[in-house]
């Protein structure tokens, strides 16, 4: 996997746009890069566990996965157009987005922050 | 901080628009010949703070802009609470034909920003006669939908937030974190609904304006088109598509912008529209 997950919890602790951003939010992500699959728990809008695969069937609300290529770029510390945001991505049809449309929606500022800050070192 | 009192006024105008009566936010700063700017979808004049703010650009120039109704400080009209709004190409173009007479604005320069942008080639091909130039910021003749528009304008989900979160991506990372949420700010305060109603004529049945483009006449009135690079809604390649099939029309690529030139970073815009402003004056 080449978005570093295992220390998303690490990162969003304390973060004050996710804490804006999501309020009452408990839900399940699960984020792939084709390859793997990892799932991340949110409870009242901190992220509580994050499980990497191979998962068993999991229960998730919104599913985002992407090929690792997009993943890298997307990473990078100013990344170029259309690799730059998730919804850039999803424009050019790099990124699939499933499940609870109505939920991501209602927290895209979170579900961004919580990606945005993958970026950059402290991996 | 030493207060500052900004060059910019704002009054209301009560006119006859799309035959009904309105009350419009209109603010203008300096002097010279009339530019008139157009705010994006679900969003207000504010956008071009730095644009008005701007002495060079003020020293020759008469910069005027208007909240659309239903938008910003511009009321919606009496009765909308059973209506549902949807802008139309026609009604947007009629709009600005009738602010611009309202306001006795002769010959303007008209620049206008994503359906702006949109209405800039619209008015190019219908009204040239009417402009001394015209600007098109993020101008697309077509868009290809990446998202559902129904999750803008729903009870469960906050309007404003999504709005501004949908867009959020179309600025550059490198834009000023202050500009860029002031940004997203204007979106956050869209009435309900009608960010998705602006982008009914965009993205709906009068949304492909390609083989249309062909009517445009730049000896007529120039036309100049300016597209920021991290805009993935109106990508540089969609405005070149479009600038392929206007002869005489002067297409510039603005690395690191994105979707709102004029309010993500307006201290880089403006180094890419001073020229530009510099030209139309030259041609008199």
């Amino acid at each position: 996997m080449t978005l570093p997950l295992e220390t998303l919890k690490e990162r969003a602790a304390g973060d004050a746009l996710l804490a804006r951003f999501g309020l009452d939010l408990d839900c399940a992500l699960l984020v792939g890069d084709g390859d793997t699959d990892w799932l991340i728990r949110i409870e009242r809008g901190a992220v509580a566990h994050v499980t990497k695969g191979p998962l068993v069937m999991p229960k998730s609300d919104l599913r985002l996965r992407a090929a690792s290529e997009a993943w890298a770029r997307f990473l990078e510390p100013v990344p170029p157009p259309g690799y730059h945001d998730l919804f850039a991505l999803r424009r050019y049809r790099r990124i699939q987005i499933e499940g609870d449309i109505r939920l991501m929606s209602a927290y895209l500022f979170y579900i961004k922050r919580l990606f945005a800050l993958l970026r950059g070192g402290g991996s | 901080m030493k207060p500052l009192v900004e060059p910019i006024a704002g009054r209301y105008l009560r006119l006859e628009l799309l035959g009904r009566p309105h009350r419009l936010y209109v603010e203008e700063a300096g002097q010279g010949i009339p530019l008139l700017c157009l705010h994006t979808a679900g969003s207000d004049t504010r956008q071009y703070r730095g644009l008005m703010n701007d002495p060079e650009i003020t020293r020759h120039f008469r910069v005027v802009a208007f909240d659309m109704p239903w938008h910003g400080k511009s009321s919606p009209p009496a009765g909308w609470q059973t209506e549902n709004y949807r802008l139309t190409s026609a009604d947007y173009t009629r709009m600005v034909l009738e602010v611009c007479e309202a306001l006795a604005l002769e010959r303007p320069v008209v620049m206008g920003c994503s359906i702006g942008g949109r209405i800039a080639l619209v008015l190019a091909i219908e009204h040239a006669a009417r402009f001394r130039a015209i600007i098109g910021l993020q101008s697309g003749a077509t868009i290809d939908p990446y998202y559902e528009l129904d999750w803008l304008h729903h009870p469960q989900v906050h309007g404003g937030e999504a709005s501004a979160a949908y867009v959020s991506g179309l600025m550059a990372p490198t834009s000023p974190e202050a500009e860029r949420w002031e940004t997203l700010w204007h979106y956050m305060q869209g009435g309900p609904g009608i960010f998705k109603g602006d982008l009914y004529f965009y993205r709906g049945a009068d949304g492909d304006i390609r083989e249309r483009l062909s009517a445009i006449d730049t000896r007529a009135c120039p036309l100049y088109l300016l597209t920021g690079e991290y805009d993935y809604s109106v990508s540089p390649e969609d405005t070149r598509a479009a600038a392929e099939r206007i002869p005489g029309v002067k297409f510039t690529v603005m690395p690191k912008l994105g979707h709102f030139p004029m309010s993500e970073n307006p201290a880089l815009f403006l180094s890419y529209l001073r020229p530009v402003l510099e030209q139309i004056r030259a041609g008199g």
